[in-house]
């Protein structure tokens, strides 16, 4: 019996938020769902009331009455302004959370690379900076991304020198403006961290800005939730919001791991063979 | 005068006996070939009644998976395909054949399902029946617009024997997913096949559009004024023209993903994609999604609208009463109409759009509750001081009502942008739209089966099978589709073949496992409905001609039309809503009785009751 109750209760249903945004989604899930939950109650309460009330009796007739056009323009009237309310009210969160010019201030950027099927990450390093790769310099460096080298580093560049990559996981700092620059090497897949509350469909081609702010440490699910072939279900990254020395621990030891393993040939930018370069260029 | 009548329609259904109606038309023109509307009205039924027995076992391979990942799916596991499962006689499905299943249950029951249940069979069995008229402006290209489907279907399920099996990339077919294969150019695919196959059924949706459309405005019955059309028939003719001013552009979209698919050109194709497959690169991935849900939005409005009108006719008729607010029921419609080409951008929140965008159709969305909350009011007004009979055509049309406030409810979550974000792609998505889709149009579906069934065959169906067939559809409904809100609240993903993968969907597999015993059942209990059809037509009671006593010209024909429909010159005196008019014995007065009336005070006054007994029974 609770078992059943408790599917009713809706909001009982999210996982945990960790996201500073989270509540404010999470909230407006709620008054929506209270109003609707009002006007279910209303609406069937009326409807069984009067299945009950005007059930077919044989000496009965029905009440020939066309409507009234005043009733009519208070019952659009009235629905207008709930969801214009709800509408305007959505629209400042959405702003917010969505807009390009509202993205804050990255206390880290990440970019961020679906394939089929599973997640590559990029960190720009020690000195915060990306050297050239697909996303800094989309004119020249698009046409490196190839299976190994799926963020098309320019690795020429000194600056790309301390760039890490990390795959189908990734760590980050709790309490910071976390910047996510999201794009494909293939086919359409959706960034999905159910805890974080943060969706966004990465499109091959593109660039898709997305943040977030996560407040709880812990370990994580990332999911891809557009559907990107058969093994689009597997298609899972982990990722640990850690506190801010052990995260910078973290990429300490990555530098160091990158560097090491880059430093002793700066060859020239070479197309991958593995793949076959567009035919217009 | 009655029994004449009555004579003279039997005659007239029996022989095919009008004076200048084709004599001895071939067996293969009268029940094939036919351009008789009624004729294809049943065609349609009976495709789409197969079909929807195709897309259910789908669907019913598709929960087992969810609830069972990785079990063999029982009884039939053993005789499956071995491209299906994951080791010939394993019975345990394959992910990529999961994701076929899951695009052709979608593909089959909105392309060939509910669209032609909904404009193709009860467009053409009730527009020129309900406007007076003897057959479609255009009985022709009628024929062809039916003729068009079984092919389509067939090419569609002939993915079967492609390279890579049925399309999969789901029935929204987004590229690059769709248009890159990974064969040779010129190679047919699955996909290849989805795109000719939904093509074709797009152009018999727009033949009909056509047809209903200039039948709607030249054919009507003497003295028919627009406005004296019963609701179902706005349906259909504001249906209609949704289709004729969108299928035009889905089939644009097909026809760039057709050569994107299979020429390799690159419409949506983007520079640079890591690929082994030759394309050319600089198009654009989400403009297909534009072009798409550009017809796709109103598609949806084509799948309910027709339903909402037929609705209200059933709940009119049943609830002895007018229409409350019929001119705002009609504006209501036309208004959803209108709003739906200006919405499509809400199922692309998430999609890469430009959020400023999003901010555009979350108002114009949010917008769209309006007529349908009207809607709902006149409804509920409707049944205000009735005198409401319980047959099974009406229950079926309060389901209609009360699914439609859930799914119209649930809408509203999606339509806020911001509660989208978390939402989008769940299964709280296939909750809503199953609701709408299932709740909504099936149960308006099966309230016109039940409704006109008798005019259709001249047989009554049997009531005591359809109460059961709508008791059990209606709880094992809500027992397979309202647990999928709850787990999409829990973030479970559409389209993934196993939920276990994931340590936040592992609560939720008790959930998962009520939901697929809900569509077992709910699946078997569509067998009562295929039972009572067939049975009712060979023993099933003689149908009156006017069996539920109701105002509109339909039954003015004879109980079983033949050719040509009437059986007399047809005139209307007034609107189709006329019930418990004061001062009349009768508690109604149908459209086809002369008389006069003007209406004071929102209620009807007789001026001059003219009435004989035709039509009556």
């Amino acid at each position: 019996m609770d078992f059943i109750l408790s599917m009713f209760d809706m909001l009982n249903w999210f996982p945990e938020n960790i996201s500073t945004f989270g509540h404010e989604l999470d909230n407006l899930f709620a008054i929506i769902y209270w109003v609707s939950v009002a006007i279910f109650f209303i609406t069937f309460g009326v409807l069984g009331y009067f299945l009950v009330k005007y059930r077919y009796r044989r000496d009965a007739r029905g009440y020939n009455y066309h409507g009234n056009n005043i009733v009519e323009i208070t019952w659009t009237i009235l629905p207008t302004i709930l969801f214009a309310g709800i509408g305007l009210y959505s629209d400042d969160i959405w702003e917010r959370t969505k807009y390009s010019s509202r993205l804050p201030k990255a206390d880290v950027s990440i970019l961020v690379m679906g394939k089929q099927f599973g997640w590559q990450f990029l960190y720009p390093g020690a000195d915060g900076k990306f050297g050239r790769n697909a996303y800094t310099d989309r004119d020249n460096c698009r046409k490196l991304m190839s299976s190994t080298n799926p963020f098309g580093i320019d690795s020429t560049d000194q600056a790309s020198m301390d760039d890490f990559t990390s795959e189908n996981q990734f760590k980050v700092p709790v309490n910071a403006n976390l910047v996510f620059h999201g794009s494909s090497q293939d086919v359409l897949h959706s960034f999905f961290l159910p805890h974080a509350r943060v969706k966004q469909d990465v499109v091959p081609g593109t660039w898709m800005n997305i943040w977030c702010n996560l407040f709880k440490a812990g370990k994580y699910e990332l999911a891809c939730a557009e559907l990107c072939g058969g093994g689009h279900y597997s298609m899972r990254a982990e990722y640990e919001v850690l506190s801010k020395s052990a995260y910078d621990e973290w990429v300490d030891k990555k530098v160091a791991e990158a560097i090491a393993a880059r430093s002793p040939q700066p060859a020239a930018p070479v197309a991958d063979t593995t793949k076959v370069a567009s035919l217009t260029k | 005068m009655s029994t004449a009548t009555i004579e003279h329609a039997a005659v007239a259904a029996d022989g095919h006996g009008h004076e200048h109606h084709h004599h001895d038309l071939p067996w293969y023109r009268k029940y094939v070939f036919s351009t008789d509307h009624k004729v294809i009205a049943k065609q349609f039924m009976l495709s789409s009644m197969f079909f929807l027995f195709i897309g259910g076992v789908f669907a019913l391979f598709i929960r087992w998976q969810l609830a069972y990942p990785g079990q063999p799916i029982p009884i039939i596991g053993s005789i499956l395909p071995d491209t299906w499962v994951t080791e010939a006689g394993s019975g345990i499905i394959t992910p990529e054949f999961y994701t076929q299943l899951l695009t052709m249950h979608g593909s089959i029951m909105i392309f060939f399902v509910v669209i032609p249940f909904a404009a193709g069979m009860f467009g053409n069995f009730c527009i020129p029946l309900m406007i007076g008229t003897d057959d479609m402006a255009l009985p022709r290209l009628n024929m062809w617009s039916f003729w068009l489907v079984p092919p389509a279907g067939l090419i569609m399920m002939a993915g079967f024997f492609t390279q890579t099996g049925y399309a999969a990339a789901g029935w929204t077919s987004y590229p690059p997913l769709s248009a890159q294969t990974g064969l040779d150019t010129f190679t047919i695919s699955g996909q290849t096949l989805w795109t000719i196959s939904v093509f074709l059924v797009g152009f018999s949706s727009i033949m009909g559009g056509v047809n209903y459309v200039t039948t709607v405005l030249n054919k009507r019955a003497k003295g028919m004024k627009l406005f004296d059309m019963p609701l179902t028939v706005w349906g259909l003719f504001i249906t209609a023209i949704l289709v004729t001013l969108g299928t035009p552009v889905l089939a644009a979209g097909l026809a760039m993903l057709f050569m994107d698919n299979f020429l390799h050109t690159s419409f949506f194709l983007p520079d640079n994609l890591v690929t082994s497959q030759k394309y050319f690169g600089g198009g654009q991935p989400v403009l297909f999604q534009h072009v798409f849900w550009f017809y796709s939005h109103p598609a949806v409005y084509i799948m309910i609208l027709p339903l909402m009108g037929i609705v209200s006719d059933v709940m009119a008729t049943f609830s002895r009463k007018p229409i409350y607010g019929y001119k705002a029921m009609v504006f209501a419609i036309a208004g959803i109409a209108f709003l739906g080409f200006i919405v499509w951008g809400h199922h692309m929140f998430q999609s890469g759009m430009n959020p400023l965008l999003g901010t555009t159709f979350m108002l114009s969305t949010i917008v769209i509750a309006v007529p349908s909350s009207i809607k709902v009011f006149n409804w509920l007004g409707t049944l205000w001081r009735g005198n409401i009979k319980f047959s099974t055509a009406m229950l079926n049309a309060l389901a209609f009502v009360s699914m439609f406030i859930i799914g119209g409810l649930s809408g509203v979550f999606m339509a806020s942008a911001p509660v989208d974000i978390y939402i989008h792609d769940t299964y709280f998505i296939v909750a809503h739209i199953h609701y709408v889709l299932f709740g909504g149009s099936l149960f308006g579906i099966f309230a016109g089966i039940y409704y006109w069934y008798p005019k259709m065959y001249g047989k009554m169906l049997n009531e005591r099978l359809g109460r059961q067939h709508f008791i059990l559809t209606f709880i094992t409904f809500n027992l397979t589709f309202f647990p999928m809100h709850v787990l999409g609240l829990g973030g479970h993903m559409r389209r993934i073949y196993d939920p276990n993968v994931y340590d936040f969907l592992k609560g939720l597999s008790d959930v998962n496992e009520i939901i697929t015993i809900g569509a077992i059942a709910l699946g078997f209990s569509q067998l009562i409905l295929v039972f009572n059809v067939v049975w009712s037509l060979k023993v099933g009671k003689k149908a009156p001609r006017n069996p539920w006593r109701a105002n509109s010209l339909e039954w003015a024909a004879p109980e079983h039309p033949g050719h040509g429909n009437f059986d007399q010159d047809i005139t209307v005196y007034r609107g189709p809503y006329e019930f418990s008019v004061e001062g009349r014995t009768s508690d109604y007065w149908p459209q086809w009785e002369p008389g006069a009336s003007k209406t004071v005070n929102h209620k009807t006054v007789v001026l001059e009751d003219d009435t004989k007994t035709f039509g009556a029974h």
